[in-house]
Order: C-alpha cells, then sequence, then structure tokens
C-alpha cells in the first residue's frame, strides 16, 4: 500500500490524497509552528492560501502540504519548532515573545551595534519555516515566451467558461490553474459542471489548459509569467481574464490561531472531497448562505454540530435540528494543543460550548491581487474574484462575459470587524496587539503598518489578511488610512529558482577558443554573458606559469571599438578624462570612464593608431554600454564618426609572464621590444602567420601583451602560442588566476570592487584624469565633489589572517566599510585584499578589524610597486 | 503588447528592444549649479516628456521621442 514517511513514521495513503489529508487522517493536528511565536498551526484554509500547513517535502521547504497531491514513497518533515514541531521548548518558556516586539527589526539590538551580530544569530534560529536544501543545486528552470489572444488565470467554471466563450469566437486562449482541474472542490453540482467545462475545454484545439502553473503577476504588455515545476512561461496574450475565485474570510479573536480552527471550505473539503472529519463536535459561524451547505457536509461524514451561530437574517435558514445562536460572535477559541471550547457572546450572555473544531464562515475574499496590480492593462475579472458568493451559474455566466470582453461589475466588499484579541497576520505571526502597539507609536496608515510589522509580507502575500489590515486602519484612523496596500508581484509564493529564471537568459556568448577550452579540460562558467574558463586544473599552476614562465589567456571577451573619421580625435577627447592631446600614435592610456556625474562607469585602455583613429577596449561587461554612451555624444555633439563595435568580430590572447617576449620572437620576424612596442603602446605585428594588434597591457603585472586578431584566426594562434612555449613551461590561465595576479597589483574590477558613486579619487585613480582639460564629461562634477573633503576611499588591505570576502570592517567598534576582494597573496605569502573604508572621527582608520581578521590599511600596488615588471 | 517606440530606422518596435536613456537633457549648463541640477534632477513630471532611447537590438541607434508618462506611450518622434 502506498505511503508515504512523515519524521521516521510511516502514514498510508489513500486514492486523491493531498499530503495534508494523509497526514490529517493518520492523526496529525500540529503542521508547524508560528514564525516568531511559535504557536501551534493545524490546517485551516485547505485552499493553498494560508501559511499552516507549509512543511518541506522531499526536500523542499515551504511546500503546502494541502494543494501537494500525495506520492508514494514521499519524505515530508515539519521543521518549525525545537527541537520538534510536537514539543517546542521556545513556545514553552516564551523565550520567543520579548525578543521580537512588533517592528524588532526597527527597534531590537540597534545599541550596542555589535549586540546584532549575537541576536540575530539567535533569532535566525528561532524563526522561519524550514530549511534550504544545501545537498543540492538550484533546479534549473526553462524560460519559455508563450503568445496567445487572450490568458485565462483560474480553470474554475468562471474561467472555464471565459476560455469557451474565448474559443468559440475563434480566438486562442491559455488557461492556467495553480492546482488541477477541480481540485479544490467536494462532489456536488459545482464539481459536476466543472468536470463538464473542462471536458469541452481539453477537447477544443484553441484552448490549452496548463494544470500547475501559478501566474506570478501581471506587467506592462500585459504580460503574465506563470512558474510552473521547471519552467517559467512569459505569457503575452492580448487579454486577461481573472478568475482565481475567493477564499473565506479570515476571522479575528483570542485563539483564532488554534488547530482545530477552520474555515469552512476547508473543513468541508476535508469531510466531502477526502472523507475525512475534520473533528468530533463543531461549532459553525454561519454568515455566509454556504455556511449552512458546510454543516450539512460536516453532518454526513459524521461531526456532531454542537451550535450553529448565525446573524439573525440567516438563523431561519439554519437546518432543523441544530441549536442555533442568534445575533452571537465568537469571543474566544480555548485550549492548548487545539480547540477544548469556544466561547460566545449572544444576546448579551456569554456562553461557552465545548467543542473540537470551530468552523468560520464569515465571508468571501477575493483572491484579487492580480486585478489590483493591473489597472492600466486590459485585465477583467470573472467569478468570484469579482462576484465573491456567486453561485456556480452566475460565475459560468460571469465567465462567458468576460470572455466577451465585457468587464464584469465588481460587486463592493464590506469592512470587516477587527476587534478583541487574535492573530490577523498568520504568516507573519502579527495580532490585533501588535497593530495596535505600532499604532499607537505612530504607523497610521496601512500602507507603512504594514512595513513596520511585517503584516501582509508573508508566504500568503496579504490574502488573508490584507483586507483585515485595511479595515484595522480604516477603523482606527481616516479611511484614507485604510485603503488596501499596493498589490505587487509575486501574487503567489515561488521558489527563488523560478525568480532566479531567466537572468541569464539574453544568450550566453562563446569566444573562437570555446572548443580548445573544452578539450584542454578547463572549468568553464558564466561570467557576465560570457562562458570562460575560470582554471586550467590547478588555479596555482595557472598563477605559477604567469609569475614565472609565460602564459596565455583568452581575452575575446573584452570590449573592443575602433573609432575613426574626422572628429575621432574630437570624440575621445570630449569624452574621456584622460590627456588626449599629448597621446602619440603608437602609444596607449589607462582609460576610467566616467557618466556626467563623475561617477566611474568602466575602464579600459585608448590606443592611438597611426592613421589617426583610435582603438578602445573596455571590460567584458562593460562594452554595450560603452557603445550606447559613446554612440549618445557622437548623436548629440552632431561629430563625424565611425564607431565600430568589434568586440564580436576579433579575438584577442594575453600573452604575460617575464618570457612572454621571448615566446612572441619565435613566432614573429617583427620586432616585440620594447622600443618597437614600449608600454604603454601598441603595434601591428604578424604572429604565427596571424595578422596581430599587440597591446601591451599592465593588468597582470608582467610583462604582456594582448593580441587582438580575426576572430577565425583564433584557434590557430592559441595552438601556434601553445606549441612554441612548450620548452619555455606554458600554460594557460583562467578567471580564478587572474583574480589573484590582479589583486596583487591593486587593480579594481568595476563594479565587484566599486560602487555606483565611486569618483576617481575615490577608488584612488586622480593619475588617470586630466583636470587641466578644457572639458570632458564628468568634469564639472569632479570639480564640485573636490570642494568636499573624503569620506570613502578604496584602499589595500594587509591582513593577519584569512577574511572573507564581503565581511564588514569594523574601526573602533563601528562599520566603517567592506572587504570587496581578497586573497592570499602567492607571491608576497600573506592575505591582502581590496575593500573600501570610511572616515572614522575625521580620518581614515589604519588598523582595522574584518569578520573577525585584523587588517593593516596598505598603499597599492602590492606587488612590484614600481611596475618594472610590467615595462619590462 | 506593451509601449511601442515608432524606431526611424526600423519601425514600430516593442520597448523591449531599446535602452531607455532618460529625459532629453541639455548638453551643458552656465554654472556649476545650473550643471548640477541638469545632471542630477529630474522633472519626472507627469504628461508629454522628450526622452532619450537606445535601440539596443535594432539598428544600435538613439533617438528622441515625445512619451506621456502618464499613458506611457508615445505621442511623437523625431529621428
Amino acid at each position: 500500500m502506498a505511503s508515504l514517511d512523515l519524521e521516521g513514521r510511516r502514514v498510508p495513503l489513500e486514492n486523491g490524497d493531498t499530503v495534508a489529508s494523509a497526514l490529517f487522517r493518520a492523526g496529525v493536528r500540529t503542521f508547524n509552528r508560528s514564525l516568531k511565536h511559535h504557536r501551534r498551526r493545524g490546517l485551516y484554509c485547505l485552499t493553498g492560501d494560508c501559511p499552516n500547513c507549509l512543511c518541506t517535502v522531499d526536500g523542499e521547504p515551504g511546500t503546502r502540504a494541502c494543494t501537494t497531491e500525495a506520492r508514494d514513497g514521499m519524505r515530508v518533515r515539519r521543521e518549525t519548532g525545537r527541537p520538534s514541531v510536537e514539543i517546542d521548548a521556545l513556545s514553552v518558556t516564551k523565550l520567543a515573545g520579548p525578543l521580537m516586539p512588533v517592528g524588532f527589526y526597527s527597534k531590537t539590538f540597534i545599541r550596542p551595534r555589535i549586540a546584532w551580530e549575537t541576536a540575530e544569530k539567535v533569532i535566525r534560529r528561532a524563526t522561519g519555516v524550514g530549511t534550504l536544501p544545501t545537498d543540492r543545486g538550484p533546479r534549473r528552470v526553462e524560460v519559455r515566451n508563450v503568445h496567445a489572444d487572450v490568458l485565462v488565470v483560474g480553470a474554475g467554471i468562471a474561467g472555464l467558461g471565459a476560455a469557451l466563450e474565448v474559443a468559440e469566437r475563434g480566438e486562442r486562449v491559455l488557461v492556467a490553474d495553480e492546482g488541477r482541474v477541480g481540485g479544490l472542490l467536494a462532489p456536488g453540482a459545482a464539481r459536476d459542471r466543472l468536470a463538464t467545462l473542462a471536458a469541452a475545454a481539453r477537447e477544443h484545439d484553441r484552448i490549452t489548459l496548463l494544470e500547475g502553473h501559478v501566474a506570478v503577476g501581471i506587467y506592462e504588455g500585459p504580460m503574465v509569467p506563470l512558474a510552473g515545476r521547471d519552467e517559467l512561461l512569459r505569457v503575452h496574450p492580448c487579454r486577461v481574464v481573472v478568475a482565481t475565485g475567493a477564499v473565506e474570510t479570515h476571522g479575528v479573536f483570542g485563539g483564532n490561531d488554534l488547530p482545530g480552527v477552520w474555515l469552512g471550505r476547508g473543513a468541508a473539503r476535508m469531510a466531502g472531497a477526502h472523507g475525512v472529519p475534520p473533528g468530533e463536535r463543531a461549532v459553525v459561524v454561519a454568515q455566509t448562505d454556504e455556511a449552512f451547505e458546510h454543516v450539512s457536509t460536516l453532518r454526513r461524514s459524521g461531526v456532531e454540530i454542537a451550535a450553529i451561530v448565525a446573524p439573525a437574517a440567516l438563523a431561519d435558514r439554519a437546518p432543523g435540528g441544530h441549536r442555533v445562536l442568534r445575533d452571537g460572535r465568537v469571543v474566544a477559541a480555548e485550549g492548548s494543543k487545539g480547540v477544548r471550547a469556544v466561547v460566545i457572546s449572544a444576546g448579551g450572555a456569554r456562553e461557552r460550548v465545548e467543542c473540537d473544531t470551530l468552523v468560520l464562515s464569515l465571508g468571501l475574499t477575493p483572491r484579487d491581487a492580480l486585478l489590483r496590480m493591473a489597472a492600466e492593462e486590459p485585465v477583467v475579472g470573472a467569478g468570484e474574484v469579482v462576484r465573491p458568493g456567486c453561485s456556480p451559474v452566475e460565475a459560468e455566466e460571469s465567465g462567458r462575459a468576460a470572455g466577451h470582453g465585457e468587464p464584469v461589475e465588481r460587486r463592493p466588499l464590506g469592512g470587516v470587524v477587527v476587534g478583541g484579541r487574535g492573530t490577523v497576520c498568520l504568516c507573519e505571526d502579527v495580532s490585533i496587539g501588535d497593530l495596535r502597539d505600532a499604532w499607537a507609536e505612530g504607523w497610521r496608515s496601512s500602507e507603512i503598518l504594514k512595513r513596520y510589522t511585517t503584516a501582509t509580507m508573508g508566504p500568503c502575500q496579504g490574502v488573508m489578511c490584507g483586507r483585515l489590515l485595511a479595515s484595522f486602519a480604516a477603523t482606527e484612523g481616516a479611511p484614507r488610512a485604510g485603503a488596501r496596500t499596493t498589490a505587487r508581484p509575486p501574487a503567489r509564493a515561488v521558489p527563488l529558482e523560478v525568480l532566479a529564471a531567466g537572468v541569464h537568459e539574453t544568450g550566453t556568448k562563446r569566444t573562437s577558443l570555446h572548443e580548445r577550452h573544452l578539450e584542454m579540460g578547463a572549468h568553464l562558467d558564466r561570467s557576465g554573458s560570457w562562458i570562460r574558463p575560470y582554471r586550467y586544473g590547478d588555479r596555482h599552476e595557472d598563477y605559477l606559469a604567469v609569475r614565472e614562465r609565460v602564459s596565455i589567456m583568452d581575452v575575446g571577451t573584452l570590449g573592443k571599438f575602433l573609432v575613426a573619421g574626422r572628429d575621432a580625435r574630437t570624440l575621445v577627447d570630449r569624452v574621456f578624462p584622460c590627456d588626449v592631446e599629448h597621446l602619440e600614435p603608437g602609444r596607449s592610456r589607462y582609460l576610467i570612464v566616467l557618466d556626467e556625474a563623475g561617477y566611474a562607469m568602466d575602464d579600459g585602455l585608448l590606443c592611438a593608431n597611426p592613421d589617426g583613429t583610435y582603438t578602445i577596449t573596455s571590460t567584458s561587461g562593460g562594452s554595450d554600454r560603452m557603445e550606447a554612451g559613446l554612440r549618445e555624444w557622437i548623436d548629440r555633439w552632431g561629430l563625424h564618426v565611425h564607431l565600430l563595435n568589434q568586440t564580436a568580430m576579433l579575438g584577442a590572447v594575453n600573452v604575460a609572464g617575464p618570457l612572454a617576449r621571448e615566446l612572441l620572437e619565435r613566432l614573429t620576424d617583427d620586432s616585440v621590444d620594447r622600443d618597437a612596442i614600449p608600454y604603454p603602446g601598441h603595434g601591428r605585428i604578424t604572429v604565427a602567420g596571424v595578422p596581430c594588434h599587440a597591446i601591451r597591457s599592465g593588468f597582470v603585472g608582467e610583462l604582456s601583451f594582448e593580441l587582438h586578431h580575426a576572430r577565425s584566426r583564433g584557434v590557430e594562434l592559441w595552438d601556434a602560442l601553445l606549441a612554441a612555449g612548450q620548452d619555455l613551461g606554458i600554460r594557460p590561465h583562467g578567471l580564478d588566476a587572474l583574480d589573484v595576479l590582479r589583486l596583487e597589483k591593486g587593480h579594481p574590477f568595476l563594479a565587484q570592487d566599486t560602487l555606483p558613486d565611486d569618483h576617481p579619487t575615490k577608488l584612488g585613480l586622480d593619475w588617470a584624469v586630466d583636470m587641466t582639460k578644457p572639458a570632458f564629461v564628468g568634469k564639472v562634477a569632479l570639480e564640485r565633489m573636490a570642494a568636499f573633503p573624503l569620506e570613502r576611499k578604496l584602499v589595500g588591505f594587509r591582513f593577519d589572517d584569512r577574511p572573507q570576502r564581503g565581511a564588514p570592517v569594523y574601526a573602533s567598534a563601528r562599520v566603517a566599510g567592506r572587504v570587496t576582494s581578497c586573497a592570499v597573496s602567492p607571491a608576497l605569502g600573506f592575505p591582502i585584499g581590496l575593500g573600501w573604508l570610511r572616515t572614522v572621527d575625521g580620518a581614515f582608520p589604519e588598523r582595522v578589524q574584518a569578520g573577525g581578521v585584523m587588517a593593516t590599511v596598505v598603499p597599492r600596488p602590492f606587488y612590484d610597486p614600481e611596475g618594472a615588471r610590467i615595462r619590462a | 503588447m506593451g509601449l511601442m517606440i515608432v524606431c526611424p530606422h526600423c519601425g514600430s518596435r516593442e520597448y523591449t528592444e531599446f535602452t531607455f536613456g532618460g529625459e532629453l537633457r541639455d548638453l551643458d549648463a552656465p554654472d556649476p549649479a545650473a550643471d548640477f541640477r541638469r545632471v542630477y534632477l529630474r522633472d519626472n513630471a507627469p504628461g508629454p516628456q522628450r526622452e532619450r532611447w537606445f535601440h539596443a537590438y535594432g539598428c544600435r541607434r538613439w533617438l528622441t521621442v515625445v512619451r506621456d508618462t502618464e499613458r506611457n506611450v508615445i505621442v511623437d518622434g523625431e529621428p
């Protein structure tokens, strides 16, 4: 017999079971512990809305047990609670409470600052909904673009009605549902009608039905991302129909989050669809018509109805034979492990009714996040999302109307009563008392209450509590204070893997030497949009080849530009901050590229060619921006310049190391001595029959020649260099060795070691800027900033022990910077690094602490400070 | 479809082919204070706005268009 494993215990499965129904049938009542106060949480909505059944399924934390189909052999763990979800020390001792008052992010352990380091660890251990799996890498999520005339979100009666209408009109329609069609409905007329519609939709060749796909949000276009298990679909429809339905309204009273408190549809689903009675004796709060259907469903499954609490207007319609408490109100649910009794106030008297189940049918709250985020787009709602509580017939009609493109008028929603005690936000564990405290502290609108208390910001994204939060603010203050908070993606919780999907999707680029790297056993990986070699076996051996012998690196990814035309010189002179006037043909200069705010955007080399043109190189990641930036100035200044982006046309190999010249001399008849191609300079040579533009560069700190060549000749050149250098001990190096080589020279990697507002002085690059020039882009900004004292700069560190990259730098117990690069320098024999440093009490500290390691601020470069090796 | 931009070289294309270049700004300013405003401050006003777009996935040229920032539609283009 099929079964799943719950923390080592075998739980048998029946047909149609979800993880939640199987566990519940086996007697599990506590599914997880609340985020902050470690209160027991049990099944509540059963529709994938609330956070109460989040557990870890097959290693994946944050999985909703109630909408996850159970499969044989599944491993399920309830991860919250220490040591276990059933025995939670943090709940018994109430340790967690005082650590986490409302707004604790803003006020706990702010002083002394160092206390946060310890407290954070404790809080991290005490909170959360699971453990991130570390035994596997991220799942690969494919991204596809999909086009359709109409997208329908939600394959219920309204959604399928809309889809069929659209398809019958001759348009193509995509219908997406986060679960299985009909998965949430108990047997009955509605489920039968849905089955009929679903069968018709599956038959129709203009309808594509996608199950297990969640609509993450609605973006401009409209564009709707649909997250499936292993794919992310970017749907580009002309119109969208949102038919996401409604969830029963969450009720707030003392003990409202105890296991045994159910939303009506959840209890009915457990009883009707799964055949498991949600309890033995229930009190039903009936403020909707459908509550009485729930009563019948519960009775059929064997639940005793202790009482029905209903407003007078509905009380007469209650099924006979039950005790009805007219105009009653739930004051509290009592119990510790679960509901033991419910206190009801009715007719001025309070009554305690013993029961183990409390079923709430308080009204309906539309799942309208998608509708609310799509104000300007061709998006309409259908079914319960616009008409909460509508009949199946009405739902189908509204779906058909929406399929025609008619907006379905939204039925106005009343406020909800929020008073007394109890938990408002189940996800973030925010009580009504927390909201009152926050209000008293001055956070007086729904938007800032949300930010301060984090209510509505959990896994349910405010589906359960968003309306309650707004009502609370509206009751306490002006109606304007109680507007619903802005709806933003994601509308439903999605894994980080899905959010990360498509990050590298702009297309990965390969250099002409890609096959060679593979053959040589290089470790290849992404670097920006390129696939590049990181190391060839041993990174230290790669490093040593550069420092001691000769090595080659594929630098074909560098941005490469040719600037020609009669205004070529005007362009480079007016854009770049270096001295262009005195740059002789055959010489080159280091280029720091500034924007108009004087901030460093990129760096590279500027080479003056004998024919009056200029060759520019930029970083591999900066080439697109370099091109756009130069074209902007050419266009706006009206210059006569041809700008040729040669990045894809040219390959480049950097030949570096003390024996680099010896190697090249074996392969060329042209002179490569220091008079022919000096540093910093460049020249045209033919290497192994391949015409090359040889540019001296200093990045790795050794004699080096960057050989730019026609991409089609790359393999030929690479092979010739390797073959000719065999007896010199040649081996290639990749990005790993480069990182240490350039760090020893103190060269920053733009964007890794720099911040978006770094000007040359902060980077120690004043020498690369000629402030005597009449004008260059960013000059006015630099002059303006020069009037202010320098408060932050990039510095070199010598560490006493090996630190971690990214570690904050402390001076006088204050955070004064951050380590942006670090490594043990093989040449120097101690750990070095780069990082930024702020002034403390008006001066830059010289001795600092970084991640528990002491460090001294030292001048750069660390290696060969005179640059004799580069100039060799 | 989302925002459509008429490129004088390539025709009407979706905005995702373009890189946004911000409000059209003056090329220089008479004094440092004016330059500060020119470089750092944006009008960000609702209504028609002249702005720069770079056709990165097309002709790789810059163009100036007038976009109604309230309705997010291009109301005028110029080469």
